[in-house]
Formats: structure tokens, sequence, C-alpha cells
């Protein structure tokens, strides 16, 4: 169906221009996800050699490569899809690639404002903010900002959730 | 994006002060005098407290009288259990306590670890009494006091002689400066039967036939279902081994353990019926008033300001009797009580007129019936059975879902309460051309309401709509900090 093509977010009625996220994101996810897999492959490679011997090792390399090749295209291709937009009221935060999310933050339902960086991001100089409502379990996040962007978008923000205050 | 790094700084001035803080003044804690004379708890209740060790203790020693035929032993041990408990619970006594001083309320407990809580009056939420059972047979009651951003261990006072927790019930609202404290005044020498007084309530009682009915026929279908799938399921496994070895071995594996969730949702629903019966809810002032349960008495008090949603059940065999449930959610409910609670029951069971009656009490104007609007044809072989009663649809005041087959629910959700919304697309959806819409409110994780399966561009428009509407509810409405 032609609808497929089009993301969620680009039906949004009025046009939003979208801001995009450090371009080292990519990197920074890229490099996690091969970590993740690369632990995988040490817990997977102890049964496989005592199974196979020494050959589990070369399996499990092998399984690991390719793995590790899927995950990284996957990765760089959700990269591509996050992105936030400031508008006069909100947030807009979009992002997944096969399961496409579009979260809208109004201002005044801010509660809560956290800036973090896990040790990766941080050898990149990247932050996540995070924007938590009173709604539980809502926590939008835009993860990949350079530093000075990160705090210039937070300080933005708390300034407009003190002007527009909203109620529970 | 280089451009504007370089205009922002690290050490740019901070952003100029929000202006200050809407409401009263912040609150500033202080301690009551050393010498101020405590109020006490009721002498019963230590032994109340440790009533379920007093059963082990007495059931060890009624085995071991039993036993070894020794009656001297049950006296013995009785004396000693008097002695040393009516020591301790005169120890303990004289170290648990509360103090009302100024605007703040002061609990004292605890004999090795000492403990001293303060709830500030000004963010009190409710005060609710309960009456377990065992403190009803002494005539005894318990106060909950729940206070705004508690985290579930909210302050608790017991146990109390009735009327005084009622006095004290009262003296608190009233020191909190909630109108509901005002008719409870008046009648403050008023005993267990005279509290049903003061104001009318909102619907005729609900008889404990209807109840008994209404429970029995949410009850029924769940449970034929259930007993449907045992028997076959135990009688095809029987037939292809044998009632043999085999049999057994997957009955005690598989089919024994969901015997034990069908024997718990039994109990659930015969729980429940207890919990809803002499049900009464009243208005007063800002406040729902609820009381309810058999055994175990409970009042209950929802600001009608802070209810974030009202939800019409139905379960599949009520519609022929044109019968709904209201429940209510309010953030506190959720924060106190995980996520076992979602909402408050504001009727257990009631007809379209009463119904209607309680909705537009619990939030202004609300309707009690909705027109929504299903999804696409095309989104039917996902959900076959609830797809004609599932639908959305943008009210006057309210955002309205429907959903679900077994419990048909329209949950309904003042624009004013929505905190944010989200759109999503899952990947089959995405193949279909449609997605969901969430709109959050305040509260724990269940307090979504969910417009599944949507046209995409509705979908997208619907949020859109959704946000424009709830800033233009929310300008109407004074700002609230808590």
């Amino acid at each position: 169906m032609n609808a497929s093509a089009v993301p969620v977010w680009d039906l949004w009625p009025d046009g939003i221009s979208w801001q995009p996220m450090s371009p080292k994101l990519r990197t920074v996810w890229v490099l996690r996800s091969l970590l993740n897999v690369l632990i995988l492959a040490v817990i997977a490679a102890v049964p496989l050699t005592i199974w196979l011997g020494w050959d589990g090792l070369l399996w499990t390399l092998a399984g690991y490569v390719l793995l590790a090749c899927l995950r990284a295209l996957a990765v760089s291709r959700t990269v591509r899809t996050w992105g936030y937009a400031e508008r006069d009221q909100d947030l807009l935060v979009r992002h997944g690639l096969l399961t496409r999310r579009l979260s809208i933050v109004p201002y005044g339902r801010i509660q809560l404002i956290d800036l973090s960086a896990g040790p990766i991001e941080r050898m990149f100089g990247l932050t996540t903010v995070q924007v938590r409502t009173a709604a539980l379990g809502s926590t939008t996040e835009v993860p990949g900002l350079d530093p000075q962007v990160a705090a210039a978008l937070r300080d933005r923000l708390a300034v407009r959730a003190a002007e527009v205050r909203e109620g529970l | 994006m280089s451009a504007e790094a370089g205009e922002v700084r690290g050490d740019e001035p901070a952003p100029p002060l929000a202006p200050a803080p809407f409401g009263p003044a912040p609150y500033t804690p202080s301690a009551p005098p050393e010498g101020m004379q405590r109020q006490r708890l009721h002498p019963l209740t230590p032994l109340l407290e440790s009533v379920r060790f007093l059963t082990a203790a007495a059931a060890a020693v009624g085995i071991q009288m039993f036993t070894s035929r020794n009656f001297l032993f049950a006296v013995y041990a009785a004396v000693a259990a008097a002695v040393v408990g009516g020591i301790a619970s005169l120890i303990a006594l004289q170290f648990r306590g509360f103090v009302i001083w100024g605007r703040e309320l002061h609990i004292y407990g605890g004999v090795f670890t000492r403990s001293h809580r303060t709830v500030p009056l000004d963010r009190l939420q409710s005060v609710d009494l309960v009456r377990p059972l065992r403190a009803r047979v002494f005539g005894l009651a318990q106060l909950n006091i729940e206070v705004a951003g508690g985290d579930g261990t909210d302050a608790r006072l017991a146990y109390l002689k009735h009327d005084r927790a009622l006095e004290l019930r009262s003296e608190l609202l009233s020191i909190a400066g909630r109108p509901g404290a005002a008719p409870r005044a008046e009648n403050l020498e008023a005993s267990a039967e005279e509290v049903s007084e003061g104001p009318a309530p909102l619907v005729p009682p609900v008889t404990v036939r209807k109840l008994a009915l209404a429970s029995l026929l949410e009850a029924l279908p769940v449970q034929v279902t259930a007993l449907l799938i045992f028997g076959t399921a135990f009688t095809v496994i029987g037939s292809i081994f044998g009632f043999t070895k085999v049999a057994t071995a997957l009955w005690f594996g598989f089919l024994a353990p969901a015997l034990l969730g069908y024997v718990q949702s039994t109990v659930a629903t015969v729980n429940r019926f207890l919990r809803n019966c002499r049900f009464r809810i009243t208005r007063d002032g800002g406040n729902l008033l609820i009381e309810r349960g058999l055994t175990d008495t409970s009042h209950e008090t929802v600001p009608v300001d802070r209810v974030t949603a009202v939800s019409f059940d139905e379960p599949i065999l009520w519609r022929r009797k044109d019968w709904r449930r209201v429940e209510v959610w309010t953030a506190a409910v959720a924060q106190a009580s995980g996520s076992v609670v979602r909402s408050t029951t504001a009727l257990p069971v009631g007809e379209p007129t009463e119904v209607a009656t309680v909705a537009a009490q619990a939030v202004p104007e609300l309707p009690s019936v909705f027109a929504v609007e299903r999804p696409p044809r095309r989104a039917r072989w996902r959900m076959p059975l609830r797809w004609k009663r599932t639908g959305a649809g943008l009210d006057e005041k309210v955002f309205v879902v429907r959903h679900g087959w077994w419990v048909n629910t329209h949950v309904a959700v003042p624009y004013a309460r929505i905190q944010s919304v989200r759109v999503v697309q899952g990947p089959i959806q995405r193949l279909q051309g449609l997605a969901t819409v969430h709109a959050m409110t305040a509260g724990g994780i269940g307090h979504t309401a969910r417009a599944a399966h949507r046209d995409v561009g509705e979908a997208v428009a619907m949020a859109a709509e959704l946000r424009k509407r709830a800033d233009a509810a929310a300008a109407l409405e004074a700002p609230r900090l808590s």
C-alpha cells in the first residue's frame, strides 16, 4: 500500500521542521550494539566450545560477525528516524523503524527534565535529554545531542514549562 | 548546528526565574514543643496489630495441648502471654500517639526505633475511615491519611474509637480547609448508624440482590468458559492417553495451576461483592464521599477536581439489562497502591439514569452516553469480536475511547487532564495504514486512553486536535500546583 511508505509523522497537518540528532549518534549506537552482541557471543561461546571443541569458537566468531553486521545495519537505519521539533506549545519527538512512535509533550505538563549520558555517549560527547510528565511510564527521550544543544534545549523547556503551567 | 552551538555557551547566565508559585505560601515544617500532650491511640491497638501473630501462637499452643494432653500448659501460656503482652502494650502505648500542631499532624510511634512523621495538612488529599473486621468487633476504626505527592507509605492512625475517628477526620479536614468537613462537624457524637445521615446519597442504595445478580452475571461467562475449557481439555487428554499416569502428570503440570487461577478469580469476585455491599455515594462540597463494605467498611474521598478520567464498564451479560459500572480515575489512587488499584468504584452497578447522575457529579457536565466512531473496516480481522465495540470519539469536553469484548469499557478523559499524546504505528499497522493514538493522564501506567487502529491520517489529525483542545481546556482552568 502506498501509505506504508510515508512515516506516520509526515502526515502531521502543519509542516514541522524536524531537528536531526547529532551525526555522532550513529557511531555511538552502532558501537553499543556491537558491544551488546559481543556479550551475547561470549555467553554463547562457552557451550559451543564444550560441544564442538575449538571449532565452536570459529562458529561463534562467524555468528558474531553476521549478527553484528545485521544489527549495525538496523541501528544505523533507526538512528535516521529520530528527530525532534519544538513548536509553540509542545515538544514533538519521533523515532522508530519498525514501530513508529510520535510523542507530543506539552510544555505546560512537563514535570522533570533530566540530562544523562552513558559511558560510550560520554566518550563521544553526547547527552540525552529526558522529559517526564505526571503520567508514569511516559518518559520521552531526546538522545544524542551535543552537550551545549542539550543544555540549551533543557533551559528553553524549563522556561517554557514555568511560563505555561498546567495542572494534573 | 555548529552555528547554534557556538551561540549557546556552557557558561551563559541562567534563565530568569519563573514568577512566584501560585497558591498559598510554601510549607515550612516546625516541631511541636516537647512537653505537648500527645493524644493516645486506643489501648487495644497493640493487641489488634499483632492479631495474626496471636492467632498463630494460639494455634501452636492448641496443637501442643492436644498432642501432649497437657492442659496446664495452655493455662501457663495464656498467663505468660497476658502478662508479657500487657506490659509490652503498656510500654508501646507510651511512645505512640499523635499531636495536631498548627497546620500539621505529628504521628509518633515505635519503641526501639522511634518514628516521627509530620503530615502537612495543607497538602491533605483525603482522609479515609477504614474498619477492618477485627477492629469492628471492638468498635474501633482506622484513619488512612493521604497527602499529595505521597509515595504510598501514607500516614495511618490505628486504632481509634469509631466516633473519635469520625471526629478527628472532620477536624483534620476542617484544618485542611476542605469543605467536606463542615457538615460532619455537626454530628460529632454520631454513632456508627447515625453517620449514614448527612447529605442525601446521589443514587438510591444498590440492593444486595441487584449487586449479587450483577456480580453473578459478570462472573458467569468467564466461569462457564473456563470450566468448559478445563472439562474439554481433561476429557480430551483422558480419552487420548487413558486416565493414566501421563494424564495425571499433565493434569498437575498444566491444568492444576490454571484451576488455581480459576479459584482465585472466584474468590476475587466474591471479595469484590463483599466490598461493594452497602454502597453509598454522596457529594459533599468538592468531594465525592464513598462508603461501602460488608465485612470491612471503608470510606473513600475523591476530590472532584482531581478526577483524571471516568470509565464506564459493561460486562457482556449486563448489556441486556442496560447496567453499567462507573469507575473514577485519580492520580492519587494510582500512586498509593501501585498497579493493583487503578480506580475507585463510583457506582458498582446502575441503571442508565443513575450512571448519568454519578457521571455528571464526577466530572461537571459529563454525559454518560457517547457517540464513538469505529476503526476502519480493514482493521476488523485483527479484532473480529471486539471490532464492533471499539471506537474513539472527540466529544465536546472529553476524549472518549471504547474497547473490550468481555467487559466493554468507555473511558472518558476530560481534555484538560490529558498529559501527553502519542501516536504509535506497528509494522502490521503500517502495511494497513493504521495507527494507535494514546492519550496519557496523570498516574499509573494503566492510565492511558488508547484509540486503537485508527486510519493513519485520522490518527495524526486526532492527536493534533487533542493537543489543541487540551491547551484550550487547560487555559480555562486556574493553574494548580499539586
